[in-house]
Formats: C-alpha cells, structure tokens, sequence
C-alpha cells in the first residue's frame, strides 16, 4: 500500500467495510469535528452592508426560523464530512459526499436573499449532475475489481481503472463547492458565517480525501 | 517542542520584516526596520482587545485559534517528516481560515476580504501538481522518503524546476504587498483582518509568521533535501528576497485578473503533471 498518508492509526473492520485513521484522515477529520462544534456554539453575525451612492448601511438579520434550519443542515454537513473522512469504502464515501452536496444546499437555500437562491439553485443542478459520474466512478470500480474497500484496493493486485477514479474526482469536484465552484461568491458572501463556512470547508474536505483515494488505490 | 513553535514564530515575523525592508529599498523607499513585524506583534499583545457588536462572537474568537493551531501541527509536520500530503490539506484549509476571519465580523471589509480568499482558490491547484509531480518522482509523499530519495539522486529542484516553481509561485501567492494579496488590499482596508484587533490581531501576526516558516521550510526539505538547520535558514531568507524582488516590481493585480492569472498557471501546471505522468508510466 502507497505511504501517502501516514501509517494507520486505528482501523474499525465490519467484515470487508472498514472504518480507518491515518494521520492525514485523522487531521481531516478533526478539522471537521471541531468546525461542526464551532456551528452548535456559534450565533450568526450580524452582516453589514453598504448602500452604494450614499453614506447609509444596513444589518443583515437571520431570522430565529431560517437559523435553525441553517444550524441543523451545517450540523448534518459536519457529520457527513465526517463520515467521509472515517470512512474506508468508495460506496460508503461515494454516499457521504452526495449527502455533502445535499446538505451545502440546504445551508444556503434557507437564505431569503435572491442573488443567493439563484445560486443555490444553480449550485443544486450542478451537484445532482455530478452524481452521476461520482456513483459511475464507484461502479466501475466495483465492476472492474469486484471490491471497494480502499485498502483492499490499495493493497495492490487490483488494475482499477484511470476513468473510474476521473469519474469519482469529478462528481466529488461537482459536489462540493470549493474549490472549483467557488467562483460563484453570492453564495460565499451570504449572512450565518458558522453555516457558510461549512459549505466551504466540508466541500474542501472532500476534495482533500478524494485526492488521497485517488492515489492511494 | 514550544521553543519550536516560538522560534519559528518569531523567526517567521522576521523573514516578514526583510520581506517589506527589501521591498521598499527596491522602492527607493526607507521602509521599515527588519523586526517591525515582531514589534507589531508584541504591540498588538498588549492593546486593548474586545469582539465587535456585530460579529459572531465564538466564531470570530476561534478562528484566530484555530488559525494558529493548523499553522502549529504543519510545523511539527514538516519538522518530524510527516505525509506532505497533511500540508497541502493546511495550506487549502488556511482558506477556510481566512474566510472565517472575514465573514465573522460582520463587517463588510472583511467579508470582500473572506469572499477574495475563496474565489482565489485556484492559486491552490499548483500545490496539488507539486504533490502529484513529487509522488511519480519519488514515489512516496512522506518527507523523510523525500529526503532520502534526494540523497541518493541530488535535488529536486535539479530534477524537476517546474515543480518547484509551482511551488515557489504558491508561496507568493501567499506573501503580502504581492500581484496577488488581493484579500488584503487598501481598497478593503486591511482586508479580512480588518476588525481582528489588539490580541486577536497578535493571533493573526503568529500565525503568519508561522505559515511563512513552515511553507518556505518545506520548500527547503522537498526540493533541496537534508541541510543542516543553520543552512536551512539561510537558504530559506535568500528565498524569500528573491520573492520580495517580484513582490516589489509586480503590481497587485485586480481580483479578475489575479483569478485569471492563478488559472493560467494551473492549467499549464496541469499539463505539465500530465505529460510527466505520461512520460513516466
């Protein structure tokens, strides 16, 4: 198996599932874990914002309502994020990042701002399309080697094909925001900073782990 | 391991004070002495220091923690020869970072700031060729195994200079007064640390003198290898001025630009990992 993380920490087998830690996984995982924290204890700011042409400003409220929608989706975004990292099967990550990419959407479609529900809306688009070739990718993997458990894979024997890990960077690249769709700052500018910090770092955090897949298998 | 995290802190803040010093001799200019960014630390140490009204209170306290404690675990990363792979996941997570600074507040300087930071996330892609450029190399993203590989083949910077450049570009990328500081630029005031003051802004001076020792001695240890720790250090200053020179002779780019520019160079960084994979497959 390529030392591209670290050596194991722990390693949690159900049958051939397994659940494992390297270092790298682990710091991931704790960046997550600590974040989703930081979304239970945090309240919202209170976003300023300038009205060109004059001197005047105005405060962004989030409403008591639109707040806890927003804190119960980052929560269920900081535990998906978290799964993904802990996990050591392609299906079970493949599960975790798409329920990412539902959940990114949740945060930022609970804002009542126009600018920013268009692009949530695009956002969604993009997500639902890229899973098509994020699970494409985990069945020909699947298909060409019988297996998904990475360190099963890892472990060599395995001639996993170069399309299905494109497929599975790509639909993990769709899901999540960053980085590629980051571009679309309505969305990265909208009031609740503990929420939309999630969206960004949990769409990271994927990318992250996907990487390490891709080379480790 | 404290004496660690202090000395590259303050050795950090050092290499950020001859970094503004050479710019501005370039500049025809007095500029500062080479330890104001450790008097700015120390300074900001003692000034009154509270949460403003607007800001989300544990998040804007936190982040300043948090910014400090990634930057830490990359030190001891890089100085016990962990996976780089770890670093490349700091270095995109000091995004996040710098996002939470900004948006926090409330304040709409720091949110363009934050939102800047995001958008620039195209500068991180040539980090990701440096690793994957390194891995067909060497075969192994643990810097010891690096270390080793150049001790038996010679430097990588002789080896490979695209994939250090891509690397020296990612770390400009990250030096202020640079083409591409856009966060932090005069048009936003201080950018995403605009509202971080007294204590938490002695935070963010740590945890920049730390990014700037921890990615300037990693660019030392991937692509020079093993070199006693006094050479290290200069090497790692000469480094640094040569950065400070475009620093000075570059104007900051407009966001647009600075995107367009990062894309640029990661779509040829790109082609350049792909071809090396091809040749080397």
């Amino acid at each position: 198996m390529p030392d591209i993380g670290g050596s194991d920490l722990f390693v949690l087998a159900f049958g051939d599932i397994l659940h494992y830690f390297n270092p790298y996984t682990a710091t991931l995982f704790l960046l997550a874990l600590l974040f989703t924290g930081l979304v239970i204890a945090s309240r919202p700011e209170r976003q300023l914002d300038i009205a060109f042409g004059g001197d005047a400003y105005y405060a962004k409220m989030t409403t008591v309502s639109e707040m806890r929608f927003r804190r119960f989706m980052a929560i269920a975004c900081g535990l998906a994020s978290m799964g993904a990292m802990a996990s050591g099967d392609i299906f079970n990550f493949t599960l975790f990042v798409s329920l990412v990419g539902i959940t990114n959407v949740g945060i930022v479609s609970a804002v009542r701002i126009r600018h920013v529900l268009n692009a949530a809306y695009e956002y969604g688009i993009v997500a639902m399309v890229a899973t098509l070739p994020l699970f494409g990718g985990a069945a020909l993997i699947l298909g060409t080697t019988g297996t998904l458990s990475i360190q099963a894979l890892a472990a060599g024997g395995f001639a996993v094909p170069l399309v299905g890990k494109a497929l599975l960077a790509l639909g993990v690249i769709g899901e999540g925001m960053a980085p590629f769709y980051a571009a679309k700052a309505e969305m990265f500018r909208a009031p609740g900073a503990p929420y939309v910090i999630m969206c960004s770092l949990s769409s990271l955090l994927i990318f992250l782990r996907v990487v390490e897949i891709v080379i480790t298998i | 391991m404290i004496e660690y995290l202090v000395f590259a802190a303050v050795f950090g803040l050092l290499l950020l004070g001859i970094h503004r010093k050479v710019i501005a001799r370039i500049q025809i200019r007095p500029g500062p002495p080479i330890w104001q960014e450790i008097l700015h630390a120390l300074k900001f140490s003692f000034k009154s220091t509270w949460v403003p009204k607007t800001a989300s209170s544990a998040l804007f306290v936190a982040v300043v923690l948090v910014g400090i404690g990634i930057w830490s675990a990359a030190l001891f990363v890089v100085l016990a020869g962990e996976s780089i792979l770890i670093l490349f996941a700091i270095y995109m997570l000091h995004k996040i970072v710098e996002h939470g600074y900004g948006l926090s507040s409330g304040s709409p300087y720091g949110k363009f700031g934050g939102v800047r930071s995001v958008i620039s996330a195209a500068s991180e892609i040539p980090l990701f060729v440096t690793i994957a450029a390194i891995y067909l190399f060497t075969g192994s993203l643990i810097l010891r195994d690096i270390t080793a590989y150049q001790d038996i083949h010679g430097p990588l910077l002789l080896i490979a200079p695209p994939v250090a450049l891509a690397m020296y570009i990612v770390i400009l990328s990250k030096m202020p007064y640079g083409p591409f500081s856009i966060v932090e630029s005069k048009e936003l005031v201080s950018g995403y640390k605009t509202e971080h003051f007294g204590a938490w802004r002695a935070g963010l001076a740590v945890t920049d003198g730390l990014k700037t020792f921890v990615l300037l001695y990693a660019f030392v240890a991937i692509f020079i290898g093993a070199v006693p720790f006094w050479a290290a250090l200069i090497i790692m200053t000469a480094v640094l001025i040569s950065l400070s020179f475009v620093c000075a002779v570059t104007p900051m780019l407009s966001p647009f630009d600075s995107v367009t520019v990062q894309g640029i160079i990661t779509g040829l960084m790109l082609i350049y990992a792909g071809c090396l994979w091809w040749v080397m497959s």
